[in-house]
């Protein structure tokens, strides 16, 4: 009698419907990527998956992945076995289409199930907020956008990633949690950018004793080491035999890319990015020199290109030096008050930090935030004030993803849907803070809310019109500079509600 | 109507009540009945509608639009195309020739022959859409364009026409209609939704590819100006139906014989009549004045209407009778042969009783006596007998009881009649009665199982005998899609039963009711896995298709009598002691 509506299952099935409909949509180069995936695991033996380049897009993600795509290549043969053949680049029947698309539907199952034993967890008056948040991040436009037009397999990870989240929610699933991250990590590896809050929360809560932080739990330890092991086993075990660990690192962390991503990610660099060119005109009359090379590099910042023309270069260990720096920081806020409120908030901080000074920084890697917040945003409003500017920047920062017209309906209509429908939802649902709130930030939200609105129309719609296919930078730049702005304000709300609570 | 026992569906039936009661009632039920119910269940509490209206049309904006992605009709298929082929070139005949040409221009390749207003509509589209490429309307050379941001355009003036059109005028319809029949503005939301997601709308405009919404949404805002009282309003927008798509003849004796009722009934107001008359001819008027004016123009610069002919004029197609009469150099000639080549394409009386197969009697008959060995004519009588027939008694009863609460079960009669039994029916036009029909969910009851489980049936039942159409094009996934998603939301089979058995109702006629619908389904789900998996016997090639036609018909019947009965039932027509069941029943609940 207590359930909420509309249930986790209604939706599923709506949404289902939805995203069938969406199946003719536009295919973009990840469709390739993971056929490749599956004719790489399906055709060739285990030991020459990391080592074939017949396609350039080649296998860069760990052995789970690739196991995950050889157990989807079993069921692929039975729809299209033409699909499965390495040198069918590019090949697309629609058979192919139906079951790759399928395929994203039907994994993202694990999402559903993650996101009901979180609601079925939570009880007495958060149960509906429980309820509200789980949807809101079901219905994520990130994941729609991303999964379902774009084409990848977060759901299914991200539901990993929730379940694990879920488990450490209870003593007894301490263990389990840890071992489902380790799971992750091994499926996709931009997980790991999460993973120091898992190191300091299991450590101070598993490792170590709950009275004690000298008294080491042995038995705890070896359990959890013995079962990281046997997953790291199970994972790279079998290349390690034949000596292809080096292989496999080099396909995972490509390190000849840029600090940029094509798109740029709105994160700092993003801002960096911008004042740089803005400096560029304004450089002259302050007598600041200007590096010619960088204002002609097309690629503007891959390894040893001059990138910036005013401003000093970023190099990768200035990336991982404020990564890990702004990491710690709220760490050591969980080691010493180690609940789970504070776990989910240190991954979210992690993820924050990742995102916003990490090297060549995926746009789509915002879920890495918005996910894990999605689960405690509606503890209070202080933490619902915060969350607003990322929800819209986060999601308005995927629009480039998808570029064809037909598209660009769905992904704003359904990212406004979703905005306006969360937001007033939310908004009733979060109980009130019993601190005094930060009246500027709610202010600051309003307004950066409601420039979203015009930034969109000038960028989808406006500049085609006036400038036609010239400064097509131009749109791009102040997409990522304006969602810059809303998460890295968020990221600083974040903050002071993490260490003031 | 509202009563103490509380069952999931009591707060749904509501007479005119104070609001107190209102709120009191729908606290008690703490499950929504059925999954559309349970996706509005948080708008139950104190959301305006300045929040969830813009939700509600977001949402069924962007299934329109993710439905639009899929193929549209002749997609892919030379020499001719199919239906999205012609709502093009009349953009491009329109914007590039005069207007005296419209409905003469090379009428072999998809020549203009529906009513002026979608001439106009289609000049609009045509002169907006140039302005992005006008390479799309080049005349000649653009026929059977694919040009993908063509489509996009194409799906775009689809959606942006229902949205100026339809929607306004179902929102206000169901707003009305609700508030007039007692019914909460929470449960006129579930409504409307439902009523927004109708299958076979989407299917035919925003996949298949027309425009019927336009022509709907004039006939919505029609009804709906009725139920508001301002009949001028009414007949205007009804001229503006007809106007569009001359297939909203279906509704005309309707439309009439409420009129012309609520003139006579309960007092003659002869003043009102004449009002309603003078308008009607005005709003005709109105529509043809352009054509009129450019005929004269266009004459008057020396530009002829068949510039591919040379010597004589050719004679009328039509009213031939009228040529002597007439004075071929006169001034008004050229209007004169202008309106009567739009009538004539407009009204094909010379094509045959019935097009491909379509579940209407004519088409279902034709499998057991061959219709074809009989003259023409006598089946145009025929056709015309049958129609009348049929029509009449949902027309008398209207035009004896002119009450709103009663003008979608009339209009549903009326145009199921005109389904069932006219001429030259297209499978398409199952449509029009399906969208009276489907404004029930915002009336008294609407909601509850009765009536939601009819309405379903009309539905289901209507979107599957265009799957022959839709299947022709590989639209099988949106089909299925969007059909079972409609009857998930509400409730229906195959997915659920719950629309059926309702305590407290009479228990034979709920029986007879589940077991006739529980037949048809059946009889759609086989009928799918036969066509799917099973070829027709090589003599008999169209065995499914004959199948489909054969059930659709005998279905549509059964709603066309369900209409006629509970039109007969509401109005109160019938002298009382007929029906001392139905009284029982009914004073059990009221």
């Amino acid at each position: 009698m207590s359930e909420t509506y509309p249930t986790i299952t209604q939706c599923a099935i709506l949404a289902t419907a939805f995203k069938i409909l969406l199946f003719p949509a536009y295919k973009s180069t990840d469709f390739e990527v993971h056929r490749n995936w599956l004719a790489i695991t399906h055709s060739l033996p285990l030991w020459e998956w990391y080592y074939e380049k017949t396609s350039e897009w080649t296998l860069d993600y760990p052995p789970f992945f690739a196991y995950f795509e050889w157990a989807l290549s079993q069921v692929a043969k039975l729809v299209d076995p033409a699909m499965l053949r390495i040198y069918n680049l590019e090949y697309d029947s629609w058979q192919t289409r139906y079951f790759q698309r399928f395929s994203v539907i039907t994994t993202e199952l694990v999402l559903i199930y993650a996101l009901q034993t979180y609601v079925d967890s939570t009880h007495g008056v958060a149960k509906k907020a429980a309820q509200a948040a789980a949807l809101s991040i079901f219905l994520s436009p990130g994941l729609l956008i991303i999964d379902h037009i774009h084409f990848q397999y977060n759901g299914c990870m991200y539901g990993l990633l929730i379940a694990s989240l879920i488990l450490a929610r209870q003593k007894s699933g301490l263990l389990a949690s840890g071992l489902v991250f380790a799971v992750l990590l091994c499926m996709k590896h931009i997980y790991a950018y999460l993973a120091p809050a898992y190191v300091v929360f299991l450590l101070r809560t598993y490792c170590l004793s709950p009275k004690s932080v000298l008294r080491i739990q042995f038995f705890n330890c070896a359990k959890l080491g013995a079962g990281i092991l046997a997953i790291l086993g199970a994972a790279f075990g079998p290349f390690a035999v034949k000596g292809q660990i080096p292989q496999i690192l080099s396909r995972l962390f490509p390190f000849s890319r840029g600090l940029c991503h094509a798109y740029w990610a709105p994160n700092v660099w993003a801002m960096y990015s911008f004042m740089d060119r803005v400096l560029i005109f304004v450089a002259p009359r302050l007598g600041l020199p200007v590096k010619e090379e960088a204002l002609n590099s097309v690629t503007r910042g891959l390894v040893g290109d001059s990138a910036f023309a005013v401003l000093p270069e970023i190099t990768p260990r200035i990336c991982f030096g404020l990564t890990l720096l702004f990491q710690v920081i709220p760490l050591v806020r969980l080691f010493f008050k180690p609940s789970w409120d504070a776990f989910i908030g240190a991954v979210t901080l992690c993820g924050y930090a990742s995102f916003l000074f990490g090297w060549h920084v995926h746009e789509k890697a915002i879920l890495l935030v918005i996910i894990p917040f999605s689960l405690v945003a509606l503890k209070d409003r202080r933490h619902l004030s915060a969350f607003r500017p990322l929800a819209v920047s986060g999601h308005v920062s995927l629009f480039p993803l998808l570029f064809t017209p037909a598209e660009f309906p769905i992904k704003t209509v359904y990212t406004i849907f979703w905005l306006i429908l969360f937001l007033i939802v939310f908004d009733r649902l979060a109980p009130a803070s019993n601190r005094q709130r930060l009246f500027l930030f709610d202010r600051f939200s309003i307004i950066y809310i409601g420039v979203s609105i015009p930034l969109i129309l000038y960028c989808s719609l406006i500049h085609q019109m006036v400038f036609g296919k010239s400064y097509e930078f131009l749109p791009l730049m102040f997409i990522s500079s304006y969602s810059a702005i809303g998460v890295v304000s968020s990221w600083v709300g974040y903050l002071v509600v993490y260490f003031f609570p | 109507m509202a009563s103490a026992a509380p069952s999931p569906h009591k707060p749904r039936r509501k007479s005119k009540k104070p609001a107190a009661s209102v709120i009191k009632s729908e606290a008690l039920v703490r499950t929504p009945s059925f999954p559309l119910a349970a996706f509005l269940w948080p708008a139950r509490t104190s959301l305006s509608q300045w929040e969830v209206l813009p939700l509600i049309l977001m949402a069924v904006g962007l299934f329109r639009w993710a439905a639009g992605l899929w193929g549209y009709s002749g997609f892919q298929k030379p020499p001719m195309y199919g239906d999205y082929e012609a709502q093009r070139h009349w953009m491009e005949v329109t914007t590039q020739l005069p207007i005296s040409q419209w409905y003469f221009h090379d009428l072999q390749w998809w020549g203009l022959d529906y009513p002026p207003l979608t001439a106009y509509h289609s000049w609009l589209l045509g002169k907006i859409g140039a302005l992005i490429d006008p390479s799309w309307f080049a005349l000649y050379t653009s026929r059977g364009s694919e040009d993908p941001i063509l489509k996009i355009f194409m799906r775009a003036t689809v959606i942006i026409s229902e949205y100026l059109i339809y929607i306004p005028a179902l929102v206000i319809f169901v707003r009305r209609f609700s508030r007039m029949s007692g019914v909460a503005q929470w449960t006129a939301w579930v409504a409307l939704v439902a009523i927004l997601m109708q299958p076979a709308t989407i299917l035919i405009d925003h996949v298949h590819f027309q425009y019927n919404t336009v022509m709907l949404g004039f006939v919505t805002a029609s009804m709906s100006s009725m139920v508001a009282g301002r009949y001028m309003w009414a007949a205007i927008f009804f001229v503006a139906a007809l106007g569009f798509k001359q297939m909203a003849l279906y509704y005309a004796p309707a439309v009439f014989s409420f009129l012309l009722g609520s003139c006579i009934f309960p007092r003659i107001n002869a003043g009102r009549f004449i009002i309603i008359a003078g308008v009607t001819a005005l709003s005709f008027a109105l529509l043809i004045l352009p054509l009129v004016l450019g005929a004269l123009y266009d004459a008057s610069r020396g530009i002829d209407s068949r510039p591919d002919l040379d010597g004589l004029r050719p004679p009328l197609p039509i009213f031939t009778q009228l040529e002597s009469y007439l004075d071929e150099k006169a001034v008004y000639y050229p209007v004169v042969e202008l309106l009567v080549q739009m009538v004539h394409r407009v009204f094909p009386f010379a094509r045959g009783l019935f097009e491909d197969k379509v579940a209407n009697f004519w088409c279902a008959a034709n499998v057991v006596i061959k219709l074809r060995h009989y003259p023409t004519a006598l089946l145009q009588r025929a056709s015309l007998v049958a129609t009348l027939a049929s029509i009449a008694p949902p027309n008398f009863v209207l035009f004896l009881r002119p009450r709103k609460e009663l003008l979608p079960y009339a209009f549903a009669a009326t145009a199921w009649g005109f389904f069932l039994f006219s001429y030259q029916v297209h499978e398409k036009s199952a449509l029009l009665p399906l969208l009276p029909m489907t404004l029930l969910l915002a009336g008294k009851q609407g909601l509850g199982k009765d009536i939601r489980a009819w309405v379903g049936f009309a539905n289901m039942l209507g979107v599957w005998t265009m799957f022959p159409l839709l299947q022709r094009v590989d639209l099988r996934v949106p089909y299925a899609v969007l059909t079972l998603l409609w009857a998930y939301l509400l409730g229906l089979p195959p997915t659920s039963t719950s629309a059926y058995f309702q305590e407290g109702e009479n228990v034979w006629a709920q029986w007879a009711t589940a077991v006739i619908h529980g037949a048809f389904y059946l009889a759609m789900g086989v009928w799918h896995v036969a066509e799917m998996f099973v070829p027709p016997p090589v003599d008999k090639p169209d065995l499914w298709v004959v199948a489909n036609v054969g059930l659709g018909a005998t279905g549509f019947a059964l709603c066309y009598v369900w209409c006629l009965w509970k039109l007969t039932v509401e109005s109160d027509i019938l002298p009382k002691r007929l029906w001392p069941a139905k009284m029982d029943a009914s004073k059990k609940t009221q």
